[in-house]
């Protein structure tokens, strides 16, 4: 999985983003590229009923309780 | 005893000294200042030494005890504070030259209760460039050294408080962890590092950082010390948020108990799937210890782990909230490592954050639901051994990965899921590799049970080959 430099540019312009040049955006590619792996490996996940990681329960980890 | 000699004790051999008006907190400062002045060159472990602020306080903690008003086993200890945690009066910089001026209003909450406590703070601790990385490489103030080989880095971010602390500098050091930057000081430094339970110990004052993940905590020669600074550190400050108020027990109360009856659980995935074998052999080695000490060791499975790297987006995102206002601002005062690391968490969609935290939950239910079964966990604190300073790269497993900057990460790959997941855990020195570099053993326990994790780090401590080990850089 990869994403364009021109891609990013376009959403620094149309998001108001942090500008970036063609040489620096070299240097932040890998870290842009393992974000990239990272969300991917999501990829394979329903995780529209789970709840945020910020919320706690007071049983936190309670086997009869979907995750 | 002479003034070298009362820097190699620790804050519990010499509290009660100090105590008993046997040990003067002004001379011990003086020793601790000397030492600190004569390391420097070498270890280039502060930013600011505050040689007239700690007299002071050492003479009025001096005071205090001669008119028989003892506060405690931190009155009188020389102790370092990371140059990220806010000090009253007193030049701040978190390492950058962007806050190069900074000189903040306020003691951090901690640094109070530090004050508070009779604690004498010898200066502020060199770090990564805004805290952001594990070298404490430092493009504004120069590299931190480590005292077991001037060659290498100390870890970090808080590679000052590490190095101190392993070279009998300070008795004990703060410093700030939201990946692992007490910990892996902890562990390429040969000493102990306790980030503890998220919500335990304010982080008010804590200066640029993601107040989803970061922890003050301490670095200390001995687990009985890292108890003691806890103790001293944890409770709820009503003015952050953060913290919950969860009673506060007493963390020195079970330390001699051992680990008989305790179950340890080791991974069989993701913690030792990479990793360097003198560090896997001395970690499985310290393994075979807590067994033999009492421990009932039980293989454990955490599956979800695949997705742990996923659980750093939203300190990417995070990050760049954090620094927008500083590098609108100041952006050419910016070393390259972190600009372009922060850079990139403008792309972080709010889809991936969302899920980010969904799998962050995913992570923590699966660790309380194995923590049913067992105690503690037991990992390596980090896959690799300290890097050289002069390194950019390192080999593990055939793959190269990046010390620092973009895409850098895997030396922390053991110690930033517990950021995620709020779960407390300790790095204790477990030996020390071929060429003389400290290894650490991680201990994580359930949440609000750091009290267990002493109990079991303690008994460890006591047979680990680490003990009464020191650098060849100290001050003595």
């Amino acid at each position: 999985m990869s994403i364009s430099k021109e891609t990013l540019k376009a959403m620094i312009k149309e998001y108001d983003g942090l500008d970036i040049s063609d040489s620096e955006l070299e240097l932040v590619l890998p870290e842009i590229e393992n974000y990239l792996i990272a969300a991917n490996s999501m990829a394979d996940l329903d995780l529209s009923e789970v709840f945020s990681g910020r919320l706690y329960r007071p049983q936190e980890g309670d086997i009869n309780e979907p995750i | 005893m002479s003034p070298s000699d009362l820097l190699q004790l620790s804050i519990s051999e010499i509290s009660p000294r100090i105590k008993n008006r046997e040990i003067s907190p002004v001379e011990l400062t003086e020793a601790a200042l000397s030492a600190a002045g004569k390391l420097q060159p070498q270890l280039n472990s502060f930013i600011t030494i505050l040689d007239q602020q700690a007299m002071a306080q050492a003479r009025i903690a001096e005071s205090k005890i001669m008119n028989g008003e003892y506060l405690g086993p931190l009155h009188g200890i020389p102790i370092g504070i990371k140059d990220n945690i806010e000090t009253q009066g007193i030049r701040t910089t978190v390492g950058s030259k962007v806050l190069g001026d900074h000189i903040p209003s306020d003691d951090a909450h901690v640094v109070a209760l530090c004050k508070n406590a009779g604690a004498v703070i010898l200066g502020k601790e060199n770090l990564e460039e805004f805290a952001a990385g594990v070298t404490s490489n430092n493009l504004h103030y120069g590299a931190v050294h480590n005292p077991w080989n001037l060659d290498h880095i100390p870890g970090g971010s808080s590679g000052g408080g590490g190095a101190n602390v392993a070279a009998r500098i300070t008795f004990a050091s703060l410093g700030t962890d939201l990946g692992g930057s007490v910990r892996l000081p902890g562990t390429f430094c040969g000493v102990v590092g306790l980030k503890q339970t998220f919500g335990r110990v304010s982080q008010r004052g804590l200066m640029v950082t993601s107040y989803n993940g970061d922890h003050i905590g301490p670095m200390t020669r001995s687990v009985s010390d890292s108890a003691l600074m806890l103790q001293i550190l944890a409770g709820h400050d009503p003015l952050d948020p953060s913290t919950v108020p969860v009673p506060v027990p007493n963390y020195s109360e079970n330390l001699n108990q051992g680990l008989r009856g305790l179950k340890i659980g080791i991974p069989t995935n993701y913690y030792f799937d990479l990793i360097n074998p003198e560090v896997e052999s001395a970690v499985r080695n310290s393994v075979t210890a807590l067994e033999e000490l009492g421990a009932e060791i039980i293989e454990v499975s955490l599956p979800s782990m695949k997705y742990a790297a996923a659980m750093r987006i939203t300190g990417m995102a995070d990050g760049i909230v954090a620094h927008e206002p500083y590098i609108k601002n100041q952006r050419d005062d910016y070393g390259p490592s972190v600009l372009y690391r922060a850079l990139a968490g403008q792309f972080v969609l709010g889809r991936d954050y969302s899920k980010s935290m969904k799998v962050q939950r995913i992570i923590k239910e699966e660790h309380a639901l194995v923590f049913q079964n067992i105690d503690l966990l037991a990992t390596p604190t980090a896959p690799i051994p300290a890097p050289r300073i002069d390194e950019d790269k390192f080999a593990l497993d055939g793959d190269e990965y990046p010390v620092r900057g973009p895409g850098s990460g895997m030396i922390s790959r053991n110690t930033s899921p517990t950021n995620s997941t709020g779960l407390p855990a300790i790095s204790i020195p477990c030996g020390l590799t071929p060429d003389g570099l400290p290894i650490g053993l991680q201990l994580i326990g359930r949440p609000f049970e750091e009290q267990l994790i002493f109990q079991a780090a303690k008994a460890y401590e006591t047979v680990s080959p680490s003990l009464n080990s020191a650098p060849p850089v100290t001050s003595n």
